[in-house]
C-alpha cells in the first residue's frame, strides 16, 4: 500500500512590536530588555493548538480557495504548540506542504481572542517529527544561552553572573552569532532509515 | 548570505533599528537602506541617509549598504544618473510605464530595476528587453512586504505580475527584497523563496535570488563605482620612486597599479624565497621591471656571488667585494622590509599578489556603510 507521506514545519513566532500586548500584566523593565528577547516572547495563554489550526484553514482557503482547503484537510495537524517558547509544530502532507507555508507567511497577526501583531517564521521543514523536535530543543537551548549572555552584557553585572559563566561556556563550539541556524539550508527531507508516523 | 536590499527609509522614522534587529534575527546578513525619489531630481544629490548611521542599535554582524530609488517620472539625463550612483552604494530605478521600461531595460545606467508590482500592469512583460538588461547586468526585483501586508487586491496583483515577471525573466535575473516599512511585514529568507516557489519560481532559483543575485548586484555596483578598466582595487602598490608618485593620485590609476603589483609580486616571491643575492637586487632603474628582467638579474647576481666565492682569493677585490656586499651586507629595500612584515603580520593577502585582487574581500576603505 502506498504511504502517504508528511513534511512537519517548525514555526516559531515572533512579536517585532510591543503594542497589543497579551493579556498577561507585564513586567516594568520589558522596554529595556535586548530585542532579541523582545522578539521571541512567550505567547498569550489564550493562544492554543486548535486556534493555530482554525487560523491556517482560514488563510489557505483565503488564499487558494476551496482547492487548498480540500487538498490540506486530511493531513493538517498541529502536532505541538508551545505558548512559552512561542514555538508550533504542523504536520502536512508533502505534496501541498507549500501552500500551508505560504499561508503561515501571509497571517499577519493572531486570531481573534488574542489579536497580537505577529509574523510566523518556518525555521525548519522536515520528514519526520523526530528531526523537527530535535531542532526545536535544540534551538531552545540556543536562545537561552543567547539570551543570557545578552543581558548580562546588557546589564554588565559584578559577582552573581560569574557563578553562571562556568555553565554559560559549557559548548563553547556553539556559533551564538548564527542567529537564525540557516547555515545548512533548512530542508530536512526523507532520510532512508526514518520512521514516519502511522495514523 | 541572506540579502534584503530594500529596506525603505525616511528621515524621521524611529521604528528603523528595530527592523534591522528584527532582519537579523530572521537571518539576513546584508541590508540595504533605500531612499525613494520620485519627480525632479533635486540640485543636491549627496546621499540623504547619513553615514555613518545614526541608530545606535544595529546588530555587529550586520551590514548596512545605502541604495537610491528613483521613480521614472520624467525623462532622464544619464549624466546625473552616473552622479548619483556615485553617492550611493546601489542605485534602482522603478519604471511606471511600458516605455520607461524599455529605457530602463536598454539605455539607463542602473543596478536594479525595481516596478511596483502591487498595481495592475496594462503591459505584458516580455523576454527580449528583460534577457538584454540582465545581460548587462541589471536585476528585477520582486518585493513581498506589500502584497503579505496589504489587501486582497494588491494580493492578486502582486500574485498576477510576480507570476508574469518569473516567466518571462526565465527565473534569472531577479532579486527578491521586501519592502518593509515596519518590522511585522518583514518576513524570513527561506519564507520568501517559498513564496516565490508557489508563484513558479524553482526552489534553487529561489535561492539564489536571494542570495547570490543580490550578492553580483552589490558587487557590480561596487566595481562600476571603484573599478578602473579591469582592475578591481589595489592592494599594496609598493613604495613609489619619487619622480613618479604625482601620477599614483587621480586617473591614472590603471596603468601604475598594474605595474605596482607585478613588482610587488616578484618582490614577494624574492622575500619568501629570501636568497640574500635576490633580495640584494636593487631597481635601481626608474622603470618598473618585469618579472623576467627581474629574474635575469636575480639570476646574474647570484652567478656573480658565486663565481665571486670561488675566485675570491684570485680575482678582483673590488669585484669580489661588490658581490659580497650584494650578496649580504646591503641592506633589503624599505620596501622590500615593509612588505615582509606585512606578510609576515598577515595583512597583506598572499592571494591578492599575482594576478589581482580576490574580489570577496573589499578592502575596509571600500565599504561605505558603518561597521
Amino acid at each position: 500500500m502506498v504511504r502517504l507521506k508528511h513534511r512537519y514545519l517548525l514555526v516559531n513566532i515572533l512579536f517585532p512590536d510591543l503594542k497589543n500586548a497579551p493579556s498577561a500584566p507585564r513586567p516594568k523593565g520589558v522596554d529595556e530588555l535586548p530585542y532579541a528577547i523582545q522578539f521571541h516572547q512567550p505567547s498569550s495563554d489564550r493562544m492554543n493548538a486548535k486556534l493555530l489550526m482554525q487560523m491556517i484553514r482560514n488563510g489557505v482557503s483565503e488564499l487558494f480557495g476551496d482547492y487548498g482547503s480540500g487538498m490540506i484537510a486530511g493531513s493538517l495537524q498541529v502536532k505541538y504548540f508551545s505558548q512559552a517558547t512561542s514555538t508550533a509544530i504542523v504536520r502536512v502532507s508533502r505534496d501541498h506542504y507549500r501552500l500551508v507555508w505560504a499561508a503561515l507567511t501571509f497571517a499577519t497577526h493572531l486570531p481573534k481572542p488574542v489579536n497580537q501583531a505577529c509574523v510566523f517564521q518556518v525555521v525548519r521543514v522536515s520528514g519526520t517529527i523526530r528531526k523537527a523536535e530535535e531542532e526545536a530543543i535544540r534551538r531552545a537551548r540556543l536562545s537561552i544561552r543567547r539570551a543570557k549572555r545578552d543581558t548580562k552584557t546588557a546589564q554588565k553585572v559584578g559577582g552573581s553572573a560569574d557563578g553562571r559563566a562556568a555553565e554559560l561556556n559549557e559548548d563553547k563550539d556553539i556559533n551564538l552569532e548564527d542567529v537564525s541556524g540557516f547555515a545548512d539550508g533548512i530542508d530536512d527531507a526523507d532520510e532512508p532509515g526514518d520512521e514516519d508516523e502511522s495514523d | 548570505m541572506f540579502y534584503d536590499l530594500n529596506v525603505p527609509w525616511s528621515a524621521n522614522d524611529t521604528q528603523i533599528p528595530r527592523t534591522l534587529t528584527f532582519l537579523h534575527e530572521l537571518g539576513y546578513n546584508v541590508v540595504a537602506l533605500n531612499h525613494t525619489i520620485s519627480g525632479k531630481l533635486p540640485s543636491d544629490l549627496k546621499c540623504a541617509i547619513p553615514g555613518p548611521l545614526p541608530y545606535k542599535d544595529i546588530p555587529p554582524g550586520l551590514k548596512v549598504l545605502r541604495r537610491c530609488t528613483l521613480v521614472l517620472t520624467e525623462s532622464y539625463q544619464n549624466a546625473r544618473l552616473a552622479e548619483l550612483s556615485r553617492n550611493y552604494d546601489v542605485l534602482a530605478v522603478r519604471p511606471i510605464d511600458e516605455r520607461t521600461l524599455q529605457l530602463a531595460c536598454s539605455s539607463l545606467d542602473c543596478d536594479i530595476i525595481s516596478l511596483d508590482l502591487t498595481q495592475r500592469l496594462p503591459y505584458w512583460f516580455k523576454f527580449k528587453p528583460l534577457s538584454e538588461a540582465i545581460k548587462s547586468g541589471k536585476r528585477f526585483e520582486i518585493s513581498y512586504a506589500q502584497g503579505v501586508m496589504g489587501d486582497s487586491g494588491m494580493r492578486r496583483s502582486l500574485i498576477s505580475n510576480a507570476t508574469q515577471l518569473i516567466r518571462a525573466s526565465r527565473g534569472r535575473g531577479l532579486i527578491i527584497s521586501s519592502e518593509a516599512k515596519a518590522a511585522v511585514a518583514c518576513r524570513g529568507p527561506w519564507d520568501a523563496i517559498n513564496l516565490a516557489a508557489v508563484w513558479g519560481l524553482g526552489q534553487e532559483r529561489g535561492y539564489e535570488a536571494m542570495s547570490k543575485e543580490c550578492r553580483s548586484v552589490v558587487v557590480a555596483a561596487q566595481l562600476k563605482r571603484t573599478g578602473y578598466r579591469g582592475v578591481i582595487d589595489v592592494v599594496y602598490g609598493g613604495e613609489k620612486p619619487p619622480a613618479s608618485e604625482k601620477e599614483e593620485h587621480g586617473k591614472g590609476k590603471g596603468k601604475q597599479p598594474v605595474n605596482g603589483q607585478k613588482r610587488k609580486a616578484a618582490a614577494l616571491e624574492a622575500g619568501e624565497n629570501s636568497t640574500p643575492a635576490v633580495a640584494g637586487v636593487e631597481n635601481t632603474s626608474q622603470q618598473p621591471l618585469s618579472k623576467q628582467q627581474m629574474k635575469r638579474q636575480a639570476k646574474e647576481a647570484k652567478l656573480n656571488a658565486t663565481s665571486g666565492q670561488q675566485s675570491g682569493r684570485m680575482s678582483d677585490s673590488q669585484h669580489t667585494l661588490e658581490s659580497v656586499s650584494r650578496e649580504e651586507g646591503k641592506p633589503k629595500s624599505a620596501a622590500m622590509i615593509e612588505l615582509e612584515r606585512q606578510v609576515a603580520a598577515g595583512e597583506v593577502d598572499r592571494r591578492a599578489t599575482s594576478h589581482g585582487i580576490g574580489v570577496f574581500d573589499l578592502p575596509p576603505e571600500m565599504r561605505r556603510a558603518s561597521e
